[in-house]
């Protein structure tokens, strides 16, 4: 044995004598995860966030800085395991530290054009005038930056960008943003309301427009929490998962934020606006680089075939991101992709390439290539297909100002958000600068609202929603096997309709069968089998709320797309494939009747300021 | 090819092991065997996750013993390593068990708040012109940056183990490291004031953290250049501290350690003499001689030679 070994076997040893001597003292521990006071029910909130990413963070320090406010972050983990911190690429702003040449607006129009003119334009000035102040503001709270040699944060160029102005931390800009977030909220002494599922936002009032507060889910405890609150910021991130794995979103991307919105009247804007990355592995979704393709891999289909030179002659595997992952949609469904159902793709090939260059360069796509899909890259192609990114639609931000939805109290940011800036195509790095710019104008919003309104909601009406909620817990995770399917069968139902009906393409018939086939999953979702009945940590309970949650999604997203008889950014119909800025230069709006549970869609105008939509190349 | 798992279940205070077997697949993590034994199994069966891509820390849990993340860890590799077809999946330990594999972080975020844990700027810099630092000074700390609180460093933490009271989990002190050696920061000693009085010293310097990191951290290296910052802020006045030093001396003068003198080096007169029971006890079994003149190493030069050596490298290092 290894002296290594039996240092280490020593020490164990030790350390176990130890713990038998100090068993007394061993488990005691101070822990909570939600504050005293919200437990007994004596705190109304004046700011009350729910979603702990980078949205949701940012909007509470900046809420916080007003000291006589109570402010709490709601999440439905713990702190720090968002989709936020998944983010690689970086955060854009203009500073002009790293080309003196940018301009505020040259990054406006860089937004709009990758946004296919869908964006409404106030919003994105408003937008890029703030993005470079928050990446100084970031600076000062000791977020990590990549520095250039001046001592500035280095900045670097993005696809769809025309000069470089995303500063980043290594290929982790989002996780760095997340933990330099955290810390700040910890030493600011924000609450933090963890682990509670959000069920539902409680109204009142005559019009039902009378905000209550929020009714979770304690997963520790299954107790149902009624918080009080006179403002709420929903920042709940998006809704990937109704793709399942196809997407690269975390398993937490289920838009619960979304429903609860539409649920008090609040707008789904723009909800069939998906972006598709066309490079996830087929295996999970998990996405391979775009530096994959611009260091020279090839796309093939079953038969050998390099298809891109069919659909894009000029610039082939370079092509923007929705090109490619159309071409690779349209290989697969003609039948000349490689494998079965949702794992069907084709191959990416790297053997183009030298192994050397690819151990230095695609590290990162080599190691996921290895270990999801068990394919040596510099040896073999590995199977890849499109994959859901990011969601462009969201709920309405009804002023871009103050971050307020169209119901008072009620403020939206993040990625659950539709302001819109991002129109009808994300363009890489705008996101974590969109959670940074509107995250702190949300934060400022609702302080202000908070500070000028007293609280009028109904405690009693708060305390019969947690009651309903109960009933209902009981109700759903006592039903007996057998009494219909389960939550992940119907899910992977519903990933089948929408992957195949509501994806990267979608034409008329399909998503009306869609719907009919997301109508006949709600039924069979009432009364499905939920399978555990504890009150501590039932995950099966949360997951069977996400998935109701995600239906709701999924008929929002086939009503818009079904609306929208054009083709632009995310959104392409085989049956108008075409841009059609004479009948849609329009917002989808999606609402959802409080009492009938239908979805009805309605239209806004896009707002124009200087540009002129134009036929987008690139 | 089937695995099975021996699942360490704990659910409202009722504890037991239960096992599932399924099939391997190419390119099975953990994770994915967890979720497949709760969709098609047992749906009871708890765990958490978000990412799924190693970076947002939620999954972590212990196979065999050892800290591993459930996403990025195959089952294929597990059962490699182990030469086995069975492995026991446990919580992180460590921690406080809520049910099954999922675990209560609440108190960690409570010692993280001890070390003061954001950099406080120096007064030339503000909010609306940000900071400057060069890219060296970056280096310095932008390993300590990839941090993604997933607790796998504390799981098999032997200090903590022993006694979580007097001392604080790895990730933590990787924090206060990183803020420290951040150029930004206007006052380091602040941070590491407040690791000093949380236990920086009572690392038993056993590296089962460093080991554990699935993002190759070093939290045990962490904790020595915490160390070594204490001393260059003259924060060296504990037992600790004094400990170190007086084994530095000792090497540096003779090659060997002078244990008479150690004790009462480091505790000081006063508090070493409560240990002398001991000390008669060491020299009644012949291990230790009080009168005997300190002997020197016989290769006191090479000796001397490795310790300028290690200092010229970790000079280098910082």
């Amino acid at each position: 044995m290894s002296k290594e070994i039996s240092r280490r076997t020593f020490i164990k040893g030790a350390a176990a004598a130890g713990v038998v001597v100090a068993a007394g003292s061993y488990f005691t521990w101070n822990g909570n995860n939600i504050p005293e006071k919200v437990k007994k029910g004596d705190i109304t909130y004046d700011v009350l966030i729910i979603g702990s990413g980078g949205a949701g963070m940012r909007a509470a320090l900046a809420a916080a800085e007003n000291k006589n406010l109570k402010v709490a972050v709601m999440t439905k983990l713990v702190p720090t395991r968002s989709a936020s911190t998944m983010a690689q690429g970086g955060m854009n702003g203009v500073t002009g530290v790293s080309d003196p040449t940018d301009t505020v607006e040259s990054h406006v129009f860089d937004t709009i054009k990758g946004g296919d003119y869908l964006c409404d334009q106030d919003a994105v000035e408003y937008f890029a005038e703030r993005a470079g102040a928050n990446i100084y503001e970031m600076d000062y709270m000791g977020y990590p930056y990549n520095r250039q040699k001046d001592g500035c944060f280095h900045q670097r160029k993005m696809g769809g960008h025309s000069h470089p102005r995303a500063s980043y931390f290594e290929d982790r800009a989002g996780h760095a943003m997340v933990h330099t977030l955290f810390e700040q909220c910890l030493e600011n002494g924000i609450d933090f309301i963890s682990e509670c599922q959000m069920l539902e936002i409680s109204m009142s009032g005559e019009k039902n427009d009378q905000l209550n507060g929020v009714i979770a889910m304690d997963m520790r405890s299954g107790n149902l929490i009624g918080v009080p609150a006179k403002s709420v910021i929903i920042a709940t991130g998006g809704y990937g998962r109704v793709y399942w794995i196809r997407t690269s979103n975390p398993y937490s991307s289920t838009g619960d934020g979304i429903v609860a919105g539409m649920n008090v009247g609040i707008p789904f804007k723009d909800p069939e606006m998906v972006q598709f990355h066309p490079t996830g592995l087929s295996a999970n979704g998990v996405l391979l680089s775009e530096s994959s393709r611009a260091e020279g891999a090839q796309l093939k289909n079953k038969n050998g075939e390099r298809f891109m030179e069919k659909y894009a002659p000029e610039k082939k595997e370079l092509a923007t991101r929705d090109i490619v992952a159309r071409a690779i949609a349209t290989e697969i469904e003609q039948g000349r992709g490689v494998g079965e159902g949702i794992h069907a793709g084709v191959y990416m090939d790297f053997t183009v390439i030298p192994a050397e260059r690819i151990r230095e360069r695609l590290g990162q796509v080599a190691d996921l290539s290895k270990r999801f899909a068990g394919v040596d890259i510099t040896k073999e192609p590995v199977l890849i297909a499109p994959t859901c990114h990011y969601s462009m639609g969201g709920l309405e931000m009804a002023d871009f100002h103050t971050g307020e939805s169209r119901v008072p109290g009620i403020y939206v940011a993040g990625e659950c958000s539709c302001v819109s800036v991002h129109g009808a195509n994300r363009l890489g790095a705008n996101s974590l600068s969109e959670v940074l710019v509107f995250g702190h104008t949300a934060g400022d919003g609702a302080a202000a609202y908070a500070k000028e309104h007293n609280y009028a909601g109904s405690q009693d009406k708060l305390a019969q929603d947690c009651q309903k909620w109960k009933d209902r817990f009981e109700e759903v995770t006592s039903r007996p096997e057998g009494c219909g399917k389960t939550v992940p069968e119907i899910r992977d139902a519903m990933v089948n309709t929408m992957w195949y009906k509501a994806g990267v393409y979608r034409q008329e018939d399909q998503l009306n069968q869609a719907t009919q086939e997301l109508k006949a999953l709600e039924e069979e979702y009432k009364h499905c089998y939920v399978g555990d009945s504890s009150h501590v940590y039932n995950t099966a309970f949360e997951q069977y709320i996400e998935l109701g949650n995600l239906l709701q999604i999924s008929h929002a997203i086939v009503q818009g797309a079904l609306a929208r008889k054009e083709s632009r950014g995310g959104h392409s119909r085989r049956d108008f494939p075409k841009r059609d800025d004479k009948n849609f230069l329009k917002h989808t709006l999606i609402f959802k009747d409080q009492k009938t549970g239908e979805y009805r869609a309605e239209y806004k105008d896009v707002v124009i300021t200087k540009y002129q939509p134009k036929e987008r190349k690139y | 090819m089937d695995v099975k798992l021996r699942i360490h279940r704990f659910v409202e205070d009722k504890k037991w092991v239960q096992d599932y077997t399924l099939p391997v697949t190419v390119g099975m993590t953990v994770l994915e065997a967890l979720t497949q034994i709760k969709e098609h199994q047992d749906p009871t069966l708890s765990f958490t996750c978000s990412c799924r891509s190693s970076i947002c820390g939620a999954c972590a849990v212990r196979v065999n013993g050892n800290a591993e993340l459930a996403c990025e860890i195959l089952v294929e590799n597990l059962m490699k390593r182990y030469d086995t077809d069975e492995l026991t999946i446990e919580p992180l330990g460590n921690f406080r068990v809520i049910r099954d594999l999922i675990v209560d972080w609440d108190p960690k975020y409570a010692r993280i708040k001890k070390i003061k844990p954001t950099v406080h700027p120096k007064a030339e810099f503000s909010a609306e012109e940000g900071c400057k630092q060069s890219p060296e000074e970056f280096n310095k700390f932008k390993k300590l940056a990839g941090c993604i609180l997933c607790g796998s460093c504390v799981s098999e933490c032997n200090k903590n183990s022993w006694n979580q009271d007097d001392f604080l989990d790895p990730f933590v002190f990787v924090k206060a490291a990183k803020i420290t050696r951040d150029s930004r920061d206007k006052d380091p000693k602040e941070h590491l004031k407040a690791v000093v009085d949380a236990g920086l010293w009572r690392c038993f310097n056993c590296q089962e953290c460093t080991a554990k990191c699935p993002k190759g951290l070093d939290p045990a290296g962490a904790i020595e250049k915490l160390k070594e910052a204490t001393f260059k802020m003259g924060l060296d006045d504990n037992v600790g501290a004094r400990h170190a030093k007086a084994i530095y001396d000792d090497i540096s003068d003779s090659g060997t350690l002078d244990e008479s003198k150690l004790n009462i080096k480091s505790e000081g007169f006063f508090a070493a003499g409560l240990r002398a029971p001991m000390a008669l006890r060491l020299m009644r079994v012949g291990k230790m001689n009080p009168l005997d003149k300190h002997p020197v190493n016989k290769e006191i030069d090479t000796i001397r030679k490795i310790v300028k050596n290690a200092e010229a490298a970790s000079k280098e290092e910082n």
